[in-house]
């Protein structure tokens, strides 16, 4: 009769242990990992795209080099953008 | 370099001017599906509780990306699963395919990973405008801007979203390619030094290698976890 009791005794505590997930280090490190390999491009991309939309443009309406150069800097703010923004949320993730 | 032609095997294949001959880069494609096919299969042939090896190896990586995509996307994105599932095997067994000596890395090649770089951008763009419509343009019209300052900011939100796919396709790609070229450079050391110099860069090469296969698995984790940041920008708009 007792053992009923003991079951469910077990059971609460092992579903108590469900609710707080150990958290797994390795995979931590490892997404931080990838976090890092992710901001080196995400910098770069931007402003690749930028200069090839500026290039675009300008053979479109022959104002060569006028588009490039506001187009390069453009993307290198939407760079920074994208770094600030993949920065943000890794520090929300580091806190949560 | 040798390791990164790509040339035909079989016969020619043109349909309408276009070039679809088989080549090694299709065969390496195709073994690396062939891999994971069968690897799956017998991973979930006998449904054991207590699992043996390769059982408990293929259900780590279900609960893996089932764990990725609810931590990232949410549970919006559950529907999408078997789409970002074998979009990470793909990437991650081409990755390790080519890590095996005299094998093709399919992903070194820019064409490939910026083809699925595209896709996933097109598909998540088309995701978002199904959901949302016409509301969905307004990921690029950032709330509490100045007027004045609206235009310059939603040129550079347009460019930010842009550069989605080439920085998707760009990183894996450079990663795959410069770790190979390494292993390459330092493989040559070791044979231009000869039997009493090459013991340094031999013992590099070896650390290399581990390095290497690091970086296959992360790139093949980034790769899938940002399609699954993507997805969630496209399912919950203004989070």
């Amino acid at each position: 009769m007792n053992i009923p009791e003991d079951f469910k005794t077990r059971l609460k505590i092992a579903k108590s242990k469900i609710k707080r997930p150990p958290i797994n280090e390795e995979g931590k490190r490892g997404s931080f990992m990838g976090n890092a390999f992710k901001l080196g491009t995400e910098l770069v991309a931007a402003v690749a795209v930028g200069t090839i939309i500026g290039f675009i443009l300008d053979s479109w309406f022959g104002t060569k080099p006028w588009f490039i150069i506001i187009f390069f800097f453009l993307g290198a703010a939407a760079g920074m953008l994208n770094v600030i923004r993949v920065a943000n949320k890794m520090q929300k993730e580091d806190k949560g | 370099m040798q390791q990164f032609t790509v040339y035909k095997i079989g016969p020619e294949i043109k349909i309408v001017g276009v070039d679809l001959s088989f080549t090694n880069a299709s065969l390496f494609m195709v073994i690396s599906a062939l891999v994971i096919i069968l690897f799956l299969f017998f991973g979930s042939k006998e449904k054991k509780i207590v699992p043996d090896k390769i059982q408990l190896v293929a259900e780590l990586f279900y609960t893996f990306v089932a764990k990725m995509i609810s931590d990232t996307a949410g549970s919006k994105a559950k529907p999408y699963f078997p789409f970002i599932f074998s979009l990470f095997m793909f990437v991650l067994f081409c990755n390790m395919v080519g890590m095996l000596p005299y094998s093709f890395t399919v992903t070194s090649h820019i064409i490939v990973t910026l083809i699925m770089a595209l896709f996933i951008f097109v598909a998540v763009t088309i995701i978002g405008f199904i959901k949302h419509g016409f509301k969905y343009l307004s990921i690029f019209v950032p709330s509490g801007v100045p007027v004045v300052l609206l235009p310059l900011i939603t040129v550079i939100e347009i460019i930010s979203y842009l550069s989605r796919p080439v920085s998707l396709s760009v990183r894996l790609f450079a990663n795959m390619m410069a770790g190979h070229t390494m292993l390459k450079v330092f493989g040559g050391f070791v044979v231009s030094l000869g039997v009493l110099g090459g013991w340094l860069p031999l013992s590099f090469s070896v650390a290399l290698t581990g390095l290497e296969i690091l970086v296959a698995f992360l790139q093949a984790y980034v790769f899938a976890i940002l399609t699954c940041i993507y997805l969630n920008d496209a399912l919950n708009l203004h989070h």
